[in-house]
């Protein structure tokens, strides 16, 4: 957990919208608007981005070095070129990951109190 | 895909300017493109509404996230400035002293044209107050009081006006506290607060009835005097004093609102004046006394209101003939309250605050400069941050917020230096307006400061930002070093130092032409000697001496027992002291045998009641025949002696002495026994009067001045007079005792103030150009140190180097004098009106001040010229 806590300390925490971010490219490297579509169809639609605010958080998760923009284009990638790809970094994953972890002792927490039923599985 | 053509494409890329520069051309066109999916989505599968929400929920993100980024850049940019700062201490400090002097002074004036100027006055229906005087322009009366039945006529026949009412002030004693004391006392109508619009702060107003005849004597306090006598007790209302020997009770206390037209200590009702309910002053309508004001009904304007009051003045001029002479020209002249309280001081307060404006923009042109030179040595900063990506608008915005980081320093620096001054510039605006004391600073001085703050951060910054980026594209372009960029920047440099040159020029001819119109009138042979002589005003208590008789006994044992006094020379009595009054007594009179033609009016002169010594006392020179003598007394032929202007003026080309004339239409006359010469008796500037001398003796006075010639210092014996004068009554106080040096240097203060302010605005105008001039040759000099060892070493010697870097600087300075002086001769002429006896081209100034300001540049750059001039060859070159 020690890199959690370098995190905390020099960066400001993960927004809830920065999380689902994270977690849109934890599967595979996206371009702007399928990380939104993503979101959107993780969260069941309940979290829609903006462009406004998703490239508030892109340019924050680039400066933080969680993610990177890909030089080249997946080969597929014969669309628009303007599009450009992102990619999770290792930092980017190791944060995703304690920030999933916390959430899940958080939920543990929640079990114990009976505040959850039970697990839900995905 | 192609560009976004669409009208939804460009109303979403113009949504995108709100956002910083940087991340808009970083995420731009992607954010473009995202949009543009998400838009033909929504369509398909939500139609119209799908399209509108997402919509709404774009600009929303947007508004969102511009701030935030543009903040954040901020604070990045600002975080960088000031380690910046941090490492330059001596450019950070220089700035920000030069800008907080600039801003100061910009501050420090706009609260006085804010309060004196701009703001409304203090009264409810403030714009609605009118003055109102009387005139006679072929008699020479321009400003005329209005006599009881002038008052009652046109408060019954105006029909413009919701109220007119009257005031005159007068000088009591007031007796009731530990000492007697002469208190200012406004004289009103009942109604003149309401009027004004001012609510009593403790007790009651004046009412109706309290203008009745023989109504209980009243009075109000005015606040200061409430706080002064009576330390703001409340319970004073309902106390009883007596002045005039009657009783008056306290009703009252006025708010802290400046009053009009003259800070009064108490006010009473006109029927508690003893002059001014006398039946004399009831019925006659040439004792004229009293100021009158107006209050325009809603929506009236002055100019209908003086149509209006001008046809009133007419109608009284058919019913009354005799009062109003037919060739007169008599009629009324009404003028706003703000008008009428701000004119004097307008032209002053417009010439300053375009002064200090002057200030600021050679700050920002110095500060400008510095920031160049200081380019020079963040180049290889700024090539670095280019090449690392750093984009150029991301630089020019860096640069910006150093700037304006520097000036919203420099201006809080400059609202502490205004705030410290305040005090000053209230008393200086007081010697032009009774709106001084409205003065303060508050948010309409603070939005002034910041947005002024911000434009210097934009003068000062944008050029130098600019250069630097013009710099970078030539520099990648070209990939050369230094000597490419330097050129334009270069001569945005002495594009800076001539600016500053020529602004100065127009500070320093405008205070040269203040201090020369000051010189002028200091030179002014006032007609009179002011020094060793004490003065002192002394208003009798009337209703005590209340007879020709006991006025004159109470003088003349005055001035005997002062005259008796060591280290008294000699003593007078004078109804005014000159240049310390406005007062002024004019009356009409008659030439003995001379008649005026029919329609014609009589010769108005202004009369002076004096004790025999004044001429001697003030050393005012016999022309012809006699002064007065003791000899002079009520029961002998009445005498007069006549200025010199008087005598040229009513008995041209004749011998003035003998003749006779009357004040009183063919009652007495006065035989003329002497001619003295002109004394200034109104002002240095102003012309001297036609003045008529008539003895105390035989005219006595119940209100007057002590003029005193004294051996030593005047106001060393000062005590000594005012234990005499409680010798005789120990209940009449003596006031505005002042030596005569001290009258005549007060009545030019205003001039004088002027000249100070601006002549300081002038030199901090010229520090601040000098240390430019001088700082930018040391910056040549540096960077030009190789080229000169080059020519040393080539057989240049140091006085031909020494003259080369003197001549460069003297160029700019020589550039920027013509500059300026083209706009001086433009500029001036608004100064016309604040000169006396100078041309605003005066060309002894004009030249005056070329030589000063060119001798300050030469001086500024002779150490930097001295250095170079010892730049040694070889080091020089080894240093390449």
């Amino acid at each position: 957990m020690s890199s959690t806590a370098e995190m905390t300390e020099s960066h400001e925490p993960l927004s809830p919208a920065m999380f689902h971010v994270l977690l849109a490219l934890a599967g595979e490297d996206l371009h702007g608007y399928a990380i939104l579509k993503e979101v959107e169809l993780g969260t069941a639609g309940k979290v829609r981005l903006s462009t406004g605010t998703l490239y508030g958080i892109i340019k924050r998760l680039l400066n933080d070095g969680l993610i990177m923009e890909l030089r080249t284009k997946p080969s597929d990638a014969s669309d628009d070129e303007r599009r450009r790809y992102y990619r999770l970094t290792a930092l980017g994953r190791e944060t995703a990951a304690a920030e999933a972890e916390r959430l899940d002792e958080v939920l543990a927490i929640a079990r114990a109190r009976k505040l959850l039923k039970k697990a839900r599985t995905a | 895909m192609a560009k976004e053509t669409s009208r939804a494409g460009r109303v979403y890329r113009g949504l995108l300017r709100l956002l910083p520069f940087d991340f808009r051309s970083d995420f731009g066109p992607e954010m473009e493109a995202v949009f543009h999916e998400q838009r033909e989505e929504a369509g398909r599968k939500n139609g119209r509404p799908g399209v509108l929400r997402l919509w709404w929920e774009t600009v929303a993100g947007i508004f969102r996230t511009a701030p935030a980024e543009h903040w954040a850049m901020f604070r990045q940019d600002a975080g960088f400035a000031l380690r910046m700062m941090r490492k330059n201490p001596g450019f950070t400090l220089a700035a920000i002293l030069t800008l907080g002097l600039g801003i100061g002074a910009n501050s420090a004036i706009f609260s006085v044209v804010n309060a004196v100027l701009l703001r409304p006055l203090p009264y409810d229906h403030g714009d609605r107050l009118i003055t109102i005087r009387q005139l006679a322009p072929t008699m020479g009366l321009l400003d005329q009081p209005f006599s009881v039945p002038e008052i009652m006529d046109y408060r019954a026949q105006n029909r413009s006006l919701d109220a007119l009412v009257e005031y005159h002030q007068m000088n009591f004693i007031l007796l009731g506290r530990s000492e007697p004391e002469r208190v200012d006392t406004g004289v009103v109508s009942w109604n003149y607060f309401d009027e004004f619009g001012m609510k009593p702060l403790v007790g009651r107003a004046f009412r109706a009835e309290d203008e009745q005849p023989g109504a209980p004597a009243v009075l109000l306090l005015s606040y200061e005097y409430w706080l002064r006598s009576f330390g703001g007790d409340p319970t004073v209302v309902g106390k009883s004093f007596t002045m005039n020997d009657k009783i008056h009770t306290v009703v009252g206390v006025l708010p802290p609102i400046p009053q009009y037209p003259n800070e009064n200590d108490v006010y009473m009702p006109t029927t508690a004046c003893p002059f001014r309910s006398g039946k004399r002053m009831i019925e006659s309508r040439t004792s004229r006394m009293m100021s009158v004001f107006g209050r325009m009904k809603p929506g009236v304007e002055v100019r209908q209101a003086q149509a209006d009051l001008a046809s009133v003045a007419a109608n009284l001029q058919k019913t009354y003939p005799d009062a109003y002479p037919a060739n007169s020209g008599y009629t009324v002249r009404s003028s706003s309250l703000r008008e009428e309280l701000t004119h004097n001081a307008r032209p002053t307060m417009l010439t300053l605050l375009a002064a200090a404006g002057f200030v600021l923009l050679i700050a920002c042109a110095n500060v400008a400069n510095l920031n160049l030179a200081r380019m020079v040595k963040r180049e290889r900063e700024l090539a670095v941050r280019a090449a690392m990506g750093a984009g150029r608008v991301r630089m020019f915005r860096q640069l910006l917020t150093e700037s304006f980081l520097l000036a919203v320093i420099g201006g809080g620096l400059g609202l502490l230096l205004s705030w410290g001054g305040l005090n000053l510039l209230v008393s200086f605006a007081a010697r032009f307006t009774p709106r001084a004391r409205e003065i303060h600073m508050d948010g309409a001085v603070l939005v002034f400061t910041l947005v002024v703050a911000v434009l210097t951060s934009v003068l000062s910054g944008t050029a130098p930002a600019a250069a630097a980026r013009e710099a970078l594209v030539s520099s990648l372009k070209e990939g050369s070093g230094q000597s490419t960029m330097s050129r334009g920047r270069r001569r945005l440099r002495g594009l800076l130092i001539v600016s500053q040159v020529a602004f100065s020029f127009l500070l320093l001819i405008g205070a040269g032409l203040m201090l020369r119109s000051f010189m002028k009138l200091q030179q002014v042979d006032a007609g009179f000697h002011p020094e060793n002589v004490l003065t002192m005003r002394l208003g009798l208590n009337f209703t005590k001496y209340n007879s020709d008789d006991k006025q004159r006994a109470f003088f003349e044992t005055l001035l005997d027992k002062i005259s008796a006094q060591p280290g008294v020379n000699s003593a007078a009595a004078s109804m005014t002291v000159p240049l310390g009054d406005a007062m002024r007594m004019t009356g009409d009179f008659q030439i003995e045998g001379e008649t005026p033609a029919p329609g014609q009016s009589l010769p108005v002169g202004h009369f002076r009641i004096v004790s025999p010594s004044y001429f001697d006392v003030l050393r005012i020179p016999l022309l012809a025949g006699r002064v007065f003598t003791k000899a002079d007394r009520p029961n002998v032929p009445v005498v007069s002696v006549i200025s010199s202007t008087a005598a040229r003026r009513f008995w041209p080309g004749k011998d003035p002495i003998g003749k006779r004339f009357s004040p009183d239409g063919g009652n007495t006359w006065a035989q003329i026994v002497g001619v003295v010469g002109d004394v200034h008796e109104y002002g240095l500037n102003t012309a001297p009067v036609e003045a008529l001398y008539i003895p105390l003796a035989q005219n006595p006075l119940s209100d007057g001045s002590l003029i005193i010639k004294t051996a030593g210092e005047p106001m060393g014996i000062a005590r000594r007079v005012i234990e005499l004068i409680y010798e005789i009554d120990p209940n009449q106080p003596a006031a505005r005792v002042r030596s005569l040096e001290q009258v005549r240097a007060d009545s030019v203060a205003a001039p004088r103030l002027t000249a100070n302010l601006l002549g300081l605005f002038a030199l901090l105008a010229l520090t601040i150009a000098a240390a430019g001039i001088g700082g930018v040759m040391a910056l040549v000099v540096n960077q030009r140190k190789q080229e000169i060892g080059v020519r040393m070493a080539m057989g240049a010697r140091p006085g031909s180097i020494l003259r080369m870097v003197l001549g460069q600087g003297l160029a700019l300075a020589v550039l920027g004098i013509g500059i300026g002086l083209v706009g001086a001769l433009g500029l001036t002429r608004v100064l016309g009106d604040l000169l006396f006896e100078v041309q605003p081209t005066d060309p002894l100034t004009f030249a005056g001040v070329a030589a000063v300001l060119a001798f300050s540049a030469l001086a500024a750059c002779y150490i930097p010229a001295r250095r170079a001039a010892r730049v040694d060859p070889m080091v020089a070159l080894r240093s390449e």
